[in-house]
């Protein structure tokens, strides 16, 4: 029997077929839809970590106070600062000169920054916001960081009392949006706004926060000690070499600090290790929801089995018939076969359009618990994962319909047509 | 050469109903020529299906052979059983036996499509058939929406799409009124007449038995006897 009139039999089968037979596609749907969202979500998160990082700059290790990697990873984001500066301080030794001193020994590094951080109380028109505030040294922040201006100038040497403004404080803090040349009061001091960043959009940028000379903010941060830093950054002069760096760097560290691998009181990481290990969630993640929903898939497998079982019975006596007119038992195998095929196939794009769907309103929910933020969820459903997730329904349709179909085909025609 | 299409040697069919050995055939011996009108009477259990159904190759005889045009259909693949069952053999049913799902035309259509035969083809020469058995206008009803005496007629032009050598009809007027059996028994009858097919029908109707040309009765899984009739009773239906 050529293909297409098997197809149009299988077709048939499935249009004729109980309402009950219908229902067991659920599982499929279900399954698939599962399968759907859970994977773009997951290649959401992973796009999201990979653009949001990218703004850090590879030649960048980062050394803030506190241990512990695994906090590290999702604090900072939208509140902005870089990554660790809220981590938890209190019970941490805070950075000091002394370290700066210790990574200079370092070989490979072009450039050492240590940085203050904090929150400071901001006026501008009569308006109040509270804001982050980071301290740097002028002539180093101008080499190593990856913000552009939009408008005005960087730090330079000399100032005291100017600020540069991330672009969403400058633009969506206040009523009024900041501009330059503008007068704004931190902590009670007055500062002038020399320049304004473009937008970053990225995980560490500086979108949210205030820049200003080190010493200026050592006398507006309160609880700034005269030779401390809230976070040392490093900018390797060969990007190859950030791991060695790092190791090297950490192990000096530990040293000079009299530490133990338990008592370790810092952190230090790099953009790629950072990436790193939040792909390492975001694919534990995937992998552990994945697992679920092939679960769920398995359970559509055996209802689908289970249907083409009931299926092969209630058409025992057509198999008869139509094995009485010339049907070989390749034909009723194939149509069979792509019946549950066929199954599969509406039970994969059901399925398709439920998980497009639930992945295309989880960003609305919004993921806050995720700490980052109503735009910081998003979900890629991709033409491949479409493809691969009507490749497996199908797959599974016929995987479940194998041993039916197999069974049906095998029937001797005077007992199938026998059956009542 | 006027050859024997079908031939029975010592056919025996017996069926294993758990422990217990059921013979529904013990030694049949029969042969069949080409382009015969064939009756099988007997009493109910007598064993009539189980012998269409070995001629017919839905089952192989448990001992002894079967012959068709000469070769032993024991010694076929399934798939060579098949092939006979679709080229050679046209089934006419006492339930009829329709694909409930697919309309006359389709269920007309089929024995072709698993004969690849194209579709436009197929479709023309069911068409022809169903507008030979008085049908023409019921192409694209479901059996459900017809007849019985329809059903039967679709039935009859699905044996025939294929132009089968032979025809065999278990019981075709069994479950019919008497007026409506006889519309199908001329219907055979024409058959048997213009194209010279070779017919078998099971039944137990003294009536039907008569339009035969030979009438083998069964009794017990054996041949009790073999009656001609030689009156030529064609005209009579034409
Ligand atoms: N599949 C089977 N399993 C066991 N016994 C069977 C089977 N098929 C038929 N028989 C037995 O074989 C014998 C002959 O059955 P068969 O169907 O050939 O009779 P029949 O002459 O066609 O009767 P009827 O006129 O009622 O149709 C019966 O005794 C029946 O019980
Ligand atoms: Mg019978």
């Amino acid at each position: 029997m050529r293909f297409n009139k098997s197809l149009k039999l299988a077709v048939n089968i499935l249009v004729h077929s109980k309402l009950r037979s219908w229902l067991t596609i659920i599982g499929i749907v279900i399954g698939i839809a599962a399968v759907v969202a859970i994977v773009s979500i997951g290649a959401g998160m992973q796009q999201n970590v990979e653009s949001r990082l990218g703004g850090l700059g590879a030649d960048i290790i980062t050394i803030s106070p506190g241990g512990g990697r695994a906090s590290a990873g999702f604090r900072g984001g939208h509140g902005g600062g870089m990554p660790g500066t809220t981590a938890t301080a209190a019970t941490a030794e805070n950075l000091t000169k002394k370290d700066v001193l210790v990574l200079q020994s370092v070989g490979g590094i072009e450039y050492i920054q240590g940085t203050v951080s904090g929150r400071g109380e901001m006026y501008y028109l009569g308006e109040k916001a509270t804001i982050s505030i980071d301290g740097v040294d002028p002539l180093v922040w101008k080499e190593m960081t990856t913000s552009e201006l939009e408008s005005g100038r960087l730090l330079g040497p000399s100032d005291y009392n100017v600020v540069v403004v991330g672009s969403r404080v400058a633009k969506d803090t206040f009523k009024q949006p900041l501009t330059l040349n503008r007068m704004i009061t931190l902590e009670e001091k007055a500062f002038k706004v020399v320049g304004i960043l473009k937008e970053s959009g990225g995980f560490g940028g500086d979108d949210n926060k205030i820049i200003m000379p080190i010493k200026a903010a050592r006398d507006t941060l309160e609880d700034v000690g005269s030779d401390e830093f809230d976070s040392i950054t490093l900018k390797v002069a060969n990007t190859d070499d950030v791991d060695q760096i790092m190791e090297e760097a950490d192990k000096k560290l530990m040293i000079s600090r009299h530490l133990t691998e338990r008592g370790k009181d810092f952190s230090i990481r790099s953009a790629k290790s950072t990436q790193e290990t939040m792909s390492d969630i975001t694919q534990t993640m995937t992998l552990f929801l994945g697992a679920i929903a092939a679960v769920s898939l398995l359970v559509g497998a055996v209802g689908i089995a289970n249907t083409m079982f009931t299926s092969v019975l209630e058409k025992t006596k057509e198999i008869g018939i139509m094995k009485s007119i010339g049907a070989k038992n390749s034909d009723i195998m194939m149509i069979f076969l792509l019946n549950s095929a066929i199954v599969g196939l509406v039970g994969g794009l059901l399925g398709i359009c439920l998980g497009t769907g639930i992945a295309s309103l989880l960003p609305l929910l919004g993921m806050r618990m995720m700490g980052m933020g109503r735009e910081g969820m998003t979900t890629a459903v991709t033409p491949s994962l479409l493809f691969f997730a009507l490749l497996i329904s199908i797959g599974i349709g016929m995987a479940a319909g194998v041993i039916p179909a197999y069974r049906a085909s095998k029937l001797k025609p005077v007992d199938a047509l026998r059956y009542e | 050469m006027v050859s024997n299409l079908i031939k029975l040697e010592n056919v025996w069919k017996i069926y294993q109903m758990g422990d217990v050995q059921v013979p529904a055939l013990k030694g049949i011996d029969l042969e069949v020529k080409k382009g015969e009108f064939l009756a099988i009477a007997g009493v109910s259990g007598s064993g009539k299906s189980t012998m269409m159904n070995l001629i017919g190759c839905l089952d192989l005889p448990s001992k002894g052979k079967i012959f068709l045009g000469g070769d032993d259909i024991a010694s076929f693949r399934e798939s060579k059983l098949a092939q006979i069952r679709g080229q050679k053999i046209g089934f006419v049913f006492q339930q009829f036996n329709l694909i409930p799902t697919l309309t006359a035309l389709e269920n007309v259509m089929l024995p072709l499509e698993f004969q690849d035969v194209d579709t436009s083809t197929a479709r023309k020469k069911a068409l022809e058939i169903l507008n030979l058995v008085g049908l023409g206008d019921r192409v694209h009803h479901l059996p459900s929406q017809l007849s019985g005496g329809q059903q039967q007629r679709v039935a009859i032009s699905r044996a025939l799409s294929v132009d089968p050598e032979i025809i065999l009809a278990d019981e075709p007027t069994g479950n019919l009124d008497s007026k409506t059996g006889e519309f199908i028994m001329d219907v055979l009858n024409k058959i048997h007449r213009k194209d010279s097919k070779t017919i078998i029908i099971v039944t137990h109707d003294f009536y039907l038995v008569k339009r035969a040309e030979r009438v083998v009765f069964l009794k017990d899984g054996q041949v009790e006897r073999i009656e001609h009739n030689h009156k030529e009773q064609g005209g009579e239906f034409a």
